[in-house]
């Protein structure tokens, strides 16, 4: 057909095939029209004529499936009225040689087969026969395009037809056939539509290709029809498939050498058939797979049999996986054969493979480890091979090495279930810097999630080993530093994942802390300031245990002695890493668990861990507000401890009063020694019974802080101080002391009072004035309040 | 064919014993129209009556003599003049005298022979046929009856399969088989092509039956080319290996037996004519004669299981001029239309 040259390609299609269906429309209806009237053999050359509309170069695969659906349609009407007439008994001799006549073979065939299916129908001549002769004439089509759609179309005609039985019917004088007809028949025709769809990809311009390609994608469907036909014939057992159906079809897609073919059919295969009859013939399947061409994604091809087969075997109502089949054994040898013979096959796609394995493993085999523990020594071994190792993050072979180390962790969600698998360690060594942190930061997040508690030091070696890239630098690790915060995050994991150290004898837990400080240790400065502080915690709270388990344990008072030690010099070991308030706290807390426990020696312990803690107050914190805050502390930890005798107890409490009034602002001096009034009044000694409640010192603490108020120039801050002091001046009035009274109130009362309004009004003030408020408005519910227990404020001025 | 002279004038009619039950064929005229005619086969006897009526009733009609003759003979359209007779009885039905009224003579010419089928061609006709010819003074009086014969003959004992790998070098090699040498009428002609060597791209392949009559002797030859048929069996371009059924039934074609040198004077001859036409519409083409012959319709249905002969011709090694010893590419198209 001419066509015009302004018209676009997809036009042109449009216009051709607009045209062969006007056709096909007037030719049809003409058809139609003789048959009505009875004329069949001109009925049947209107037909011809249609079908020779069939016969066009011209059009594209689409265009040319719009053209042969509207054919059919029309030939399935002629069926229909050939069939009726059959029926009647009005029987047309030799129609089927007739229809032969057709001078052009693509309308003959495509009659001879509408003809011949007629004839089946009527159960005229042999069903086999025809069956036979159909599918060999079709032979004569050998262009691509045209003989698949004339084969489908024989498939199509024939889907209802084909002999499904195990015997041999015997109907009227003509074989009726048997599946193994029917199997051959399809077979036959799979493997003529498959060289043809083949043949497609030889023909025409190479740069055309990927049109080419794209237009076969189209058609595929038309070959793996077969292939679904063969799966819907019920007579076809497990035997057949085994000995004839699979053989035929993997005969034939090994032998067409097509990448997209082999893609396809292969994937088809595994379709259509059920998992049952996969499950029989793994090793052919497989075998076939590893000769396929070098080109095929045979990863693809096995994950999707792997994923069928996982599924099936999860699924509930199946049978499961028989136990005689080794499936895993199967697919492992197989997976190991294809990746032998496919030398130059991508390592990621060597990698998702074990992937495809390690679900198989996992999902069929959940129990067993070693299965899983098994791809990852194969995995290992390949990159060996291959001499791979730190590969670089993000590439395709790491991400796809993550995705397979990932799955483990992710299925057993138990660092400890994945620790017996021995190749998930040294798997770690093959990635880089990058990529190594984040696995191992997976690793720690899942142990998070689910609380894995980690009861052994062998395990707790093992992981830290595994994560070390996150405990200690790396001989491979850029040499600008991480992200801080990045940093950060992941250094806190590993504080959070230090608390599940966990064992259930406290000797354990020893030994685990000891490994964990050991790994831990070399962590340099900017690390163990995040892990070693959870080990010193860990390691009080394992004191803690000792103590409330001491009956069961004669020794327990050394161990916790040996506790302290470890404590004290790991400490130790973040004082030597410039650090100071940190340790300083940690040596608080050690003092008071010290304090608590009891044990032999445990007032020299806690003495010498708030002596450590006072001579890093002196020498390292010079910030004062941190002074402020370390000394507070430390005043606050005394206050809480009960364990030392006087001897100890009044060097410690003196030197805090003495360290307070030497702060450096005197506001905070004012602050410091109003706090230190307390040690003196519920402080407590291993002297005496109860608190020590000396009034005298605690007044003269107060005093004291009233002096240094008086000494602030600031006036707000001043009025703040007073309203200070005067909360603590109540609160020893209110407890008790004899040495604070009503008068002193009062004065106080009158300075602030008297103070108070010269102040500027601005925020600041506003707080102050509030505070004093509410203390005023608390005194008076005191005074006026029918509570006849505590001290009177009748004397109080308000 | 009547032949009315002058005078007092009879009509004449042949009736042919069995007129109405006889089975009768079809034969094309030179002007390509059908006629239709008693059949006959060699041997049998050729009988009937002469009704000799006078136009004029009560009239007479003087005569030299009566006769029938049976004829057959072979026109050729360019001598028209002359016509080859190889086959001439005569009966005489009556003695000169006189015809009073309407008046029948019997005939009967014994179990004739009749040695060659009925044939209207391109360039020659052979025909049987009776004459009545009253012989008088000045001019006879003429009537002619066309009857046709058909040949029968045997299933021919030996009917090997023609099977031949033909070729063109390092371009296209294949290997044809039809599965007879001789086939009937109503026969099929089944086959293969077995693609060994495919290196141009084919479109498409047919099949054609090709008639040649060929008429004269010696220089004076006249071969005359018909495509009886036109038989697509392939479309699109094949791979080595693929095998191409061939399958053509024969009886909805106008075809003759075979003719050889009939009366040295003509045959028709009949070969199957494969060709290829390539994509750039180059025509490769191999002629295989065929014998066809017309069965008896109640002939001994032997089996045959001919020898098979196994023939390799190439295109160096065949010798022959016509047909193309071997696949032969050309560029015309004539013989296909």
């Amino acid at each position: 057909m001419p066509s015009t040259p302004q018209l676009s390609p997809q036009e042109e299609q449009e216009k051709l095939l607009e045209e062969g269906i006007s056709i096909v429309k007037n030719q049809s209806f003409q058809m139609k029209r003789c048959l009505d009237k009875g004329k069949l053999m001109d009925g049947l050359k209107h037909a011809s004529t249609m079908l020779g509309e069939l016969r066009t170069s011209l059009l594209s695969p689409k265009s040319y499936y719009e053209l042969y659906m509207a054919i059919s349609d029309e030939l399935r009407h002629l069926e229909l009225y050939l069939c009726d007439e059959f029926q009647k008994g009005r029987k047309v001799a030799d129609l089927y040689e007739l229809v032969q006549y057709a001078g052009n073979i693509v309308p003959r065939l495509y009659l001879l087969i509408t003809v011949g299916v007629v004839y089946i129908k009527s159960n005229e001549l042999s069903r086999k026969d025809i069956l036979k002769d159909l599918v060999e004439m079709c032979r004569g089509v050998q262009h691509p395009l045209r003989g698949l759609f004339l084969r489908n179309y024989l498939l199509t005609c024939t889907k209802n037809v084909l002999p499904d039985t195990e015997e041999e019917l015997a109907t009227n004088d003509y074989e009726y056939g048997t599946v193994m007809d029917s199997i051959d028949f399809i077979l036959l025709n799979f493997s003529e539509m498959n060289k043809l769809w083949v043949r497609m990809q030889h023909q025409g311009h190479t740069r055309d290709r990927n049109k080419r390609e794209q237009e076969r994608r189209e058609l595929r469907i038309l070959v793996g029809t077969n292939l679904v036909r063969l799966s819907q014939l019920e007579c076809i057992d497990m035997e057949k498939y085994k000995k004839v159906v699979l053989p035929a079809v993997l005969e034939q897609v090994v032998s067409c050498r097509d990448p997209i073919a082999q893609e396809y059919l292969m994937e088809c295969i595994i379709q259509v058939f059920p998992d049952d009859f996969h499950l029989q013939t793994l090793n052919p399947f497989l075998k076939a797979c590893a000769e396929l061409h070098e080109s095929v994604n045979v990863k693809n091809i096995i994950i999707a049999l792997v994923d069928r087969l996982a599924q099936f075997a999860q699924n509930e109502e199946g049978s499961g996986i028989p136990p005689e089949i080794q499936l895993f054994d199967i697919f492992s040898d197989q997976i190991s054969q294809v990746i032998q013979n496919r030398p130059d096959m991508p390592p990621e796609d060597i990698v998702a493979l074990q992937v495809a394995l390690i679900n198989l493993a996992l999902k069929c085999y959940p129990d067993k480890v070693d299965f899983v523990d098994k791809v990852l020594e194969t995995t290992e071994d390949i990159f060996n091979r291959l001499n791979l190792d730190h590969l670089e993050y993000g590439s395709p072979v790491s991400k796809e090495l993550m995705r397979l180390m990932k799955i483990p962790v992710d299925s057993y969600n138990n660092i400890l279930t994945v620790l017996e698998l021995s190749h998930f360690g040294p798997i770690f060594d093959y990635f880089d810097y990058q990529s190594r942190k984040l696995m191992c930061s997976y690793l720690i997040n899942n142990v998070l999630e689910n609380d894995t508690r980690i009861p052994t030091q062998d395990q707790v070696d093992n992981i830290l080993n595994i994560v070390n890239v996150l405990v200690q630098d790396q001989s491979d690790q850029p040499a600008e530093p991480d992200d801080p915060e990045d940093f950060a995050e992941e250094q806190v994991l590993m504080g959070r994942f230090i608390h599940l150290l966990q064992a259930e004898d406290p000797n354990q837990q020893y030994l685990i802390l000891n490994t964990a400080r050991k790994h831990f240790g070399g962590g340099g400065d900017k690390r163990i300031k995040f892990t070693l502080p959870p080990i010193v915690f860990a390691a009080y709270r394992l004191a803690m245990r000792y103590k409330e388990a001491k009956e069961e344990d004669e020794n327990w008072e050394k161990k916790c002695q040996k506790i302290f030690q470890f404590c004290h010099q790991t400490v130790g070991a973040l004082i030597k890493a410039d650090m100071a308030e940190m340790p300083l706290r940690l040596f608080l807390q050690g003092a008071l668990t010290a304090g608590e426990i009891e044990f032999e020696n445990h007032e020299t312990v806690a003495y010498e861990f708030m002596s450590q803690a006072f001579s890093l107050y002196e020498d390292e914190i010079s910030d004062s507000k941190a002074q402020l805050a370390a000394i507070t502390l430390i005043i606050g930890t005394l206050e809480q401890m009960s364990c030392f005798g006087d001897e100890n107890h009044e060097p410690l409490r003196t030197q805090c009063a003495l360290a307070a009034s030497k702060l450096l602002k005197k506001p905070d001096q004012c602050r410091g020694v109003c706090t230190c009034s307390h040690l003196f009044w519920s402080g407590r000694s291993a002297s005496q019974e109860g608190e020590l409640q000396d009034s005298k010192r605690v007044s003269d603490c107060l005093k004291k802080g009233v002096k240094i108020a008086n000494q602030c120039m600031d006036s707000s801050v001043q009025v703040q101080l007073f309203v200070e002091l005067l909360n603590h001046y109540i609160y020893y009035y209110e407890k008790g002391n004899d040495q604070v009274t009503i008068q002193v109130l009062n004065q106080l009362i009158a300075k602030i009072k008297e103070t108070l309004p010269n102040l500027e009004a601005n925020e600041e003030t506003e707080q102050i004035n509030k505070h004093f408020q509410n203390t005023v408005e608390h005194l008076k519910l005191r005074r006026d309040g029918s509570e006849t227990e505590g001290p009177s404020y009748e004397e109080l001025v308000l | 064919m009547s032949f009315f002279g002058f005078g007092p004038s009879a009509d004449i009619e042949i009736v042919l014993d069995g007129q109405d039950s006889r089975k009768t064929a079809e034969i094309k005229t030179e002007d390509g129209k059908k006629e239709k005619h008693l059949l006959y086969y060699d041997g049998e006897t050729v009988a009937g009556k002469v009704n000799v009526t006078m136009k004029k009733a009560g009239s007479k009609m003087e005569h030299q003599g009566i006769k029938i003759e049976f004829i057959g003979q072979i026109e050729l359209y360019y001598d028209r003049g002359n016509h080859h007779e190889f086959t001439s009885l005569v009966k005489e039905l009556a003695r000169p005298g006189e015809i009073t009224g309407n008046t029948s003579y019997g005939f009967e010419f014994q179990q004739v022979e009749k040695p060659y089928e009925s044939y209207t061609g391109a360039n020659v006709r052979l025909r049987y046929f009776l004459r009545v010819t009253i012989v008088k003074r000045l001019s006879d009086s003429v009537k002619e009856q066309d009857i046709i014969v058909h040949t029968l003959s045997q299933y021919p004992e030996m009917n090997s399969s023609i099977k031949m790998e033909v070729g063109i070098e390092d371009c296209l090699h294949i290997e044809f088989e039809y599965n007879k040498s001789k086939y009937h009428l109503k026969d099929v002609i089944v086959g293969k092509i077995y693609f060994l060597l495919v290196r141009i791209k084919i479109k498409h392949m047919e099949i054609q039956i090709i008639k040649r009559e060929s008429t004269g002797t010696g220089p004076n030859t006249y071969n005359e080319n018909e495509t009886i048929a036109k038989y697509e069996i392939m479309d699109g371009a094949p791979v080595r290996g693929e095998s191409i059924p061939i399958r053509l039934f024969l009886s909805g074609y106008e075809l003759t037996p075979t003719m050889r040198d009939i009366n040295k004077k003509f045959s028709v001859r009949y070969y199957l004519n494969l060709v290829l036409v390539d994509e750039e519409e180059r025509r490769y083409f191999k002629q295989q004669e065929i014998t066809i012959f017309r069965r008896a319709d109640k002939a001994r249905r032997a089996a045959v299981a001919g020898e098979k002969r196994q023939t390799h011709h190439s295109m160096q090694h065949h010798k022959e001029a016509a047909p193309p010893p071997s696949l032969k590419p050309s560029e015309d198209n004539s013989d296909s239309q």
